[in-house]
Formats: structure tokens, C-alpha cells, sequence
């Protein structure tokens, strides 16, 4: 067999030709018979809900909103967080505060418990 | 005689009453540096006020407290405890001191202790017979402390604040008697 022969073959294998009569028909009923009508394609994942567009939006105001309001809160949380650090500060300076003059006080009146003192033993000599 | 009014305008201007404002010198704000421990608190303004509106009324401490500062202008606190003594200088003290010599400012106490070192002042600013500032420093061998509480204070409200916050009470009559004490 030459190369000429092969290729003659391989055009008559591959020619064009017309199906036979009734054959769709027959490859239609056959598909009636299996129950393999065309269908839609059942989309049962629970994302299909978020299909639809009004969904779809109320989602992502949702998603907007919970962001918001999570910033916020943390927001809130780190000035509640800084605002009890500075009441502590101010808590501490008062009680600073308060110490020292206690302090100073605590020496006038040991000064002044001494003078009483030296002006009492003076007084009992005279 | 113009000069002399320009100069009198000029001393009585906000901006020069401003600049008498009590200064923390560089030096002393160093200290910290030596320090064990520092303390430092710098309230002023809205700082201040933001604080404060943390202050419980429900809790009594603190809502004598709020009171106490509610027309405060600002609290500074510096305080220094140093592992050993001689860590700071008289002169760094002094630069303290010498600026509390300006009018309206009166030392009301002061106190020189030879036996145990510690040297304790109080100043009083008045304005109209009011109250509008107190500066207090201790100078101790190993410890450095500077006060300064800016605005109208009630010195029996913060008397009352002695006892609280684990402060020992510090009755205005006491506080009176160191005053009398002072000009002896």
C-alpha cells in the first residue's frame, strides 16, 4: 500500500455523509425514554441564596455595617482603655499631691510641738 | 515717661503672665535619667477635663475628686527616688525655688531639717483672696518631688482627699497651723 492509497482511504472514511432517515427521531425518543429531557442544571449550594441582587446588597450593607460598628466599638474600647490610664495618672498626682502636703504638715507640726515644748520648760525655770 | 508706660503695657501683657508660668528646668526633667523611679504627670486642659470624666460618682474618692478638679487648669507632678543619695544637686532645687519668687506667689511653708535632710516648701498663689495655684517641693536625700496644681483649688477639698486614696487626712486646720508655723 503507497502512501496515495492510504490517504484515498482516509478520505473515504472521513467524508461527509448524511445521517439515515429517522435517526433523530429515534435518538430523540431514546432520550424521552431515559428520562434525560434537557433540565436546569439543580443548584443546590446555600451561596445561591446570595444570588439574587436584593440579597446580595443587603449582604454587604450588612458586611458595612458590622465593620462599622466593630471599629467603633474598638474605638470605644481603646478610649474607654486611655481614659482609665489618665484617670489613674490623675489619681496618682492627686495622691502625690496630697502626701507632700502631709508631709509638710507633719513638720510644722514637729517644729511647733518642739517651740511648745521649749517655751513650756522655759516658763516652769522662770 | 511713654518708655516706662511701654514697659509697665508690656510686664502686665498676657504673654509675659504667660511666660511666668512655672517651668520644669531641663535639668530637673533629666533626673530621670538617675532615677529608680520617676513619676511624671502633666495635666493640663482638655487632658485634664477628659480624665477626670472617667472619675466615678458613684464611687465617693473619686467623685470628690472629679469635684476637686473640676476647675483645675492643669496638675503637673515630677517625682525622683534615687537608689542613693547626692544624685541631684542644691542648685538644681534652687532653680525650682527661685522661680516661685515672683508676685503673687507666697511660700507658706518651708522646711529645713538638718537631722533627716528632708527640705519641704509650699507655695500658695492667690488672686483675689482666692486660691489659683499651689506649688509644693520636697527635697528629700533620695528623693526629688515637684507639684504644681494650676487653678482655683479648694484647699479643704484636697484636706478631705488626704484620707482618701490611701493618703493620710490633712485637716485646713492643720493646714492653717502650718501656716502660722511658716511665719515664725
Amino acid at each position: 500500500m503507497n502512501h496515495v492509497d492510504v490517504e484515498n482511504d482516509l478520505k473515504n472514511a472521513l467524508r461527509r455523509e448524511n445521517a439515515p432517515e429517522g435517526f433523530a427521531d429515534r435518538v430523540l425518543a431514546r432520550a424521552a425514554n431515559r428520562g434525560s429531557s434537557p433540565k436546569a442544571v439543580p443548584r443546590n449550594s446555600w451561596l445561591d441564596f446570595f444570588a439574587r441582587p436584593l440579597v446580595r446588597w443587603a449582604a454587604l450593607a450588612a458586611i458595612s455595617a458590622g465593620t462599622i460598628f466593630g471599629v467603633h466599638v474598638h474605638n470605644v474600647r481603646r478610649q474607654r482603655a486611655e481614659g482609665e490610664a489618665a484617670k489613674e495618672r490623675l489619681i496618682l498626682a492627686l495622691r502625690i499631691a496630697g502626701s507632700k502636703l502631709q508631709l509638710a504638715k507633719s513638720k510644722v507640726n514637729e517644729i511647733n510641738a518642739n517651740q511648745t515644748h521649749g517655751d513650756q520648760s522655759q516658763e516652769e525655770k522662770e | 515717661m511713654r518708655k516706662t508706660l511701654l514697659l509697665l503695657a508690656l510686664f502686665l501683657s498676657p504673654a509675659f503672665l504667660r511666660a511666668q508660668e512655672f517651668k520644669i528646668p531641663p535639668d530637673v526633667e533629666k533626673l530621670s535619667a538617675k532615677a529608680r523611679e520617676t513619676v511624671e504627670v502633666t495635666m493640663d486642659g482638655p487632658m485634664l477635663r477628659w480624665a477626670s470624666k472617667f472619675l466615678s460618682a458613684d464611687d465617693p474618692e473619686e467623685a470628690k475628686a472629679a469635684k476637686l478638679v473640676a476647675n483645675l487648669k492643669a496638675i503637673y507632678v515630677r517625682s525622683f527616688e534615687f537608689d542613693k543619695e547626692g544624685s541631684y544637686t542644691s542648685a538644681e532645687v534652687e532653680a525650682l525655688r527661685s522661680q516661685m519668687h515672683v508676685p503673687g506667689w507666697s511660700r507658706v511653708v518651708g522646711v529645713r531639717s538638718e537631722r533627716d535632710g528632708d527640705n519641704v516648701d509650699v507655695f500658695f498663689k492667690l488672686e483675689d483672696d482666692r486660691m489659683a495655684g499651689i506649688v509644693i517641693i520636697d527635697a528629700e536625700p533620695r528623693e526629688l518631688t515637684f507639684v504644681n496644681i494650676v487653678g482655683p483649688i479648694d484647699v479643704d477639698q484636697l484636706a478631705d482627699l488626704g484620707g482618701e486614696f490611701g493618703i493620710p487626712r490633712l485637716s485646713a486646720k492643720s493646714l492653717a497651723k502650718a501656716q502660722k508655723g511658716e511665719h515664725r
